[in-house]
């Protein structure tokens, strides 16, 4: 499972990162960590990016980025 | 172990090593660090007001802010470091900010945090505090995070982190003074506020010190240059930049002292860093942050609701941009032609009488009124439309709703290879080119920057609307909706063409990233709106205005020169244009009349046409006897009342964009009946299709080219856009002249 596959309302945990280089550092620098707690909040009206709250802050990123989130679904 | 203990344990064991000499100076100098949407520009400009001198860092496209003041007996010297969430060595605002502070050691860091969102802040705090620089955290938005009925423990946190705490509300001015009485007590005696120096597990300190012993040992040089703990860290973390810079890599680094990191937390010990800071700040943030049981659903949440909604978002976003736009243009028009008209009038006679005082030769006349003042209200009639940009571009930043602009338009923007947020650069390019260059800051990535100013000409100015309006009025007046929506649709069709082009070879292999946070929907304050405003526009008058008088007065000589010539075709353009026109013999009209004019346009593309009314319709000059100052006195300041009307007039009455509205003013119209029936003698149709559709797509005219030059501090940008611009014209006039002609029309 990935965030992008998050439907709006889910929560997630992330149980890793595949991204590489500077995405991979940006998403740590946003506090997108292994064991974070993310909830997709909202999909952009033309369907991408995405809306998610982590680290009780929302962030939004692209369907691509969010790919390489793998998660597991809490409640 | 608790996150406590841990915290203790840190401070307890670490706490008091660093060595931190007071300032003792007169002058103390501040750098001012924080994350985006942290209030750090309202604080500063709270703090520093008008005294703010904005800039451009050395060599790049951030803006640089520096203020300096007296504060109680004292010189406070401001360095507005660029908004980041870190300071790794990934985004150009990262790596300046670390190489100011790393390199030039301000005597203290002013740390502004978002006390609302205190984890994601307190991330960089610990970053900053690696730095081995005393340390005063503004805690700012104090009064949203109360209001939210959050509780923070400050006296807490100024124990754990061993730094001055001051909550601040910028935008109410509270806390301002005791901030900066903060910032002169650390800076005086740093010994009672040393930062601490926090624990980032057994690993990565036992790590850290082989690293720093390793470094000291072999390059001592190094240790007076650096921090030697941060210099150890980098090292520790792959830092490509640091690695440069000292020419030291993570494989000079003893194998031992990585060895365990990386047995224990895996290869990435950049991720392990990350985390280790992360846990830093949420411990921190646990330890004095209680937020209320009930969570109430927040205002940007309600807003959002509605604002991001699946069928709502678009065109409630369209309309934002509607009202932007006509907000933009149609206010600040008039009094831009208010401001062209005083230039070309009053300011002009009373400048020729001047003169005529002192008996100088007609030449001097002329260059000084229609080369040099000219030139002044070419500068001048963009100060309304810039400030007017500057304003309602910071009004959107500052609120928020930049941010959901993006969200809503990535996907369509991502299509071309653009950023969600070059959507708005890209639509005030249909009113100017000029403020459309300037809005590309908003952009943080240097390539979205430069993709989207490159495409922005491609949008069909305010500017090129009066050339179409005399050629389609001349051949095609039964269908001139057609005719004019098809130059528009060409301009976007090939600024997608053109972006996708781009995207597969300019900026190929880069892969831009859209990891924005969505802050909050804030009130900016007016006054802080104001003050941005202001030293932006001031920046432009300054620095492009310098540039658009010179090409103004070249433009001056091109034309008049040699002195006394009667006939244009003679002047130095003449002759360029007799030159250049065999060139536009395939596109149909390779005439030196046309060629002149082009070239005359490239000041600003409507001149083409007054050029064109100079050269075909050989006007009688009336000399007209200036009228008494008295009324030339009353005129400037009636015509002011009249644009102020007609600025409302056209904000509130109508409903169109009337800066861009195709309808000729009478007297104008019956100016240029003359000019039309000469060019249905001179042009076949398609030619004249062929010529408008060159005046589209032929170079950024020069005030969007020192735009461009300008917010780039490089040629390079303006030097592809001239290139492709012109083959790009060339080409589609040629196609459509040549393509018509092979259909049999109007050959």
């Amino acid at each position: 499972m990935n965030l992008a596959r998050l439907k709006p309302g889910e929560t997630g945990r992330i149980t890793a990162i595949g991204a590489i280089g500077p995405l991979k550092r940006r998403l740590m620098d946003m506090g997108v960590l292994v064991g974070e707690e993310v909830r997709v909040v909202k999909v952009a009206p033309l369907g991408d990016p995405i809306e998610v709250k982590v680290k009780s802050y929302s962030l939004s990123l692209r369907k691509k980025e969010a790919e390489g989130i793998a998660v597991e679904v809490a409640g | 172990m608790s996150t406590q203990t841990k915290i203790k344990e840190a401070m307890g064991a670490e706490a008091g090593k660093a060595v931190l000499r007071p300032v003792g100076k007169r002058t103390v100098t501040i750098a001012v660090a924080g994350n985006p949407n942290s209030g750090k520009s309202t604080l500063i400009n709270a703090i520093a007001g008008t005294r703010l001198q904005v800039g451009n860092w050395a060599g790049v496209t951030v803006e640089k802010k520096e203020a300096s003041f007296e504060f109680q007996g004292r010189r406070i010297r401001l360095v507005d470091l660029p908004g980041t969430y870190s300071l790794s060595p990934y985004t150009q605002e990262e790596i300046i900010a670390r190489d100011y502070l790393v390199r030039e050691r301000p005597d203290l860091i002013v740390n502004v945090v978002d006390a609302t969102n205190l984890e994601r802040n307190l991330y960089l705090t610990v970053q900053l505090l690696e730095l081995g620089i005393p340390v005063v955290m503004a805690l700012n938005i104090y009064d949203e995070a109360e209001a939210k009925g959050y509780r923070i423990d400050v006296s807490g946190m100024e124990k754990m982190l061993g730094i001055t705490v001051v909550p601040t509300s910028a935008t109410r001015k509270r806390g301002l003074d005791e901030l900066l009485t903060g910032v002169l007590a650390t800076a005086d005696d740093p010994a009672c506020r040393v930062p601490a120096v926090l624990n980032y597990g057994a690993d990565v300190e036992t790590a850290a010190a082989c690293v720093s012993a390793a470094l000291e040992k072999e390059h001592p040089e190094l240790a007076g240059a650096y921090p030697l703990r941060w210099l150890a860290f980098k090292v520790m973390e792959g830092d490509s930049q640091v690695a440069q810079a000292i020419g030291i890599g993570q494989e000079a680094v003893p194998g031992e002292a990585l060895h365990h990191l990386r047995r224990a937390h895996g290869e990435d010990i950049e991720a392990h860093m990350a985390d280790a800071r992360y846990a830093l700040a949420s411990g921190l943030t646990r330890e004095v942050l209680v937020k209320p049981e009930l969570r109430k659903m927040e205002l940007t949440e309600k807003i959002d609701r509605v604002v991001l909604n699946r069928f709502l978002g678009i065109p409630i976003f369209l309309a934002a941009m509607w009202i932007m736009f006509k907000l933009t243009f149609d206010l600040s028009k008039p009094y831009g032609d208010w401001i062209g008209d005083m230039i070309s009038g009053p300011f002009k006679h009373w400048a020729e009488a001047l003169i005529g005082f002192l008996h100088a030769p007609d030449w001097t006349v002329s260059l000084v009124t229609d080369g040099i003042i000219a030139g002044v209200g070419n500068v001048l009639v963009f100060v309304p439309v810039i400030f007017a940009m500057m304003f309602f571009i910071t009004f959107l930043e500052g609120s928020g709703y930049m941010a959901r602009a993006a969200f809503v338009m990535d996907r369509a923007m991502h299509a071309i290879g653009l950023h969600g947020k070059s959507f708005i650069p890209m639509l005030l390019g249909f009113g100017c080119n000029v403020p459309a260059i300037y809005a590309t800051r908003t952009l943080e990535n240097q390539r979205d920057k430069a993709l989207t100013a490159l495409l922005i000409p491609l949008m069909s100015c305010g500017a090129r609307l009066p050339v179409y309006v005399v050629f389609i009025g001349a051949f095609f007046p039964t269908h001139a909706g057609t005719v004019l929506w098809s130059l528009y649709v060409m301009g976007i069709a090939l600024a997608i063409v053109m972006g996708v082009i781009f995207k597969r070879t300019l900026f190929r292999g880069e892969a831009p990233m859209f990891i924005m946070e969505l802050p909050p929907y804030r009130m900016p304050s007016f006054r802080s709106l104001c003050i941005h405003t202001w030293e932006k526009g001031k920046h432009f008058l300054v620095k492009a205005g310098t540039y658009i008088l010179a090409v103004s007065v070249l433009v001056w000589f091109l034309l008049n020169l040699p002195w006394g010539v009667q006939s244009k075709k003679d002047s130095y353009l003449g002759k360029v244009g007799q030159a250049t026109a065999p060139i536009l013999e395939p596109l149909g009209f390779g005439k030196w009349e046309a060629s002149s004019s082009l070239i005359a346009g490239l000041i600003a593309k409507e001149i083409v046409v007054g050029t064109m009314g100079e050269i075909y319709v050989h006007k009688e000059e009336k000399k007209e006897a200036a009228p008494p100052f008295v009324d030339d006195l009353k005129e400037v300041a009636t015509s002011f009342g009249k644009a102020t009307k007609a600025s409302f007039a056209n904000v509130f009455a109508t409903a169109g964009i009337t800066s861009i509205s195709t309808a000729e003013e009478p007297d104008k119209a019956a100016e240029r009946a003359p000019l039309k029936e000469v060019l249905k003698t001179q042009f076949t149709p398609i030619a004249a299709y062929a010529f408008i559709v060159f005046v589209l797509l032929y170079m950024p005219c020069v005030i969007a080219s020192v735009a461009m030059v300008q917010e780039f501090g490089t040629w390079k940008w303006y030097g592809i856009a001239f290139a492709y611009q012109m083959a790009l014209a060339w080409g589609m006039a040629a196609l459509v002249y040549q393509g018509g002609r092979l259909l049999g029309l109007g050959g």
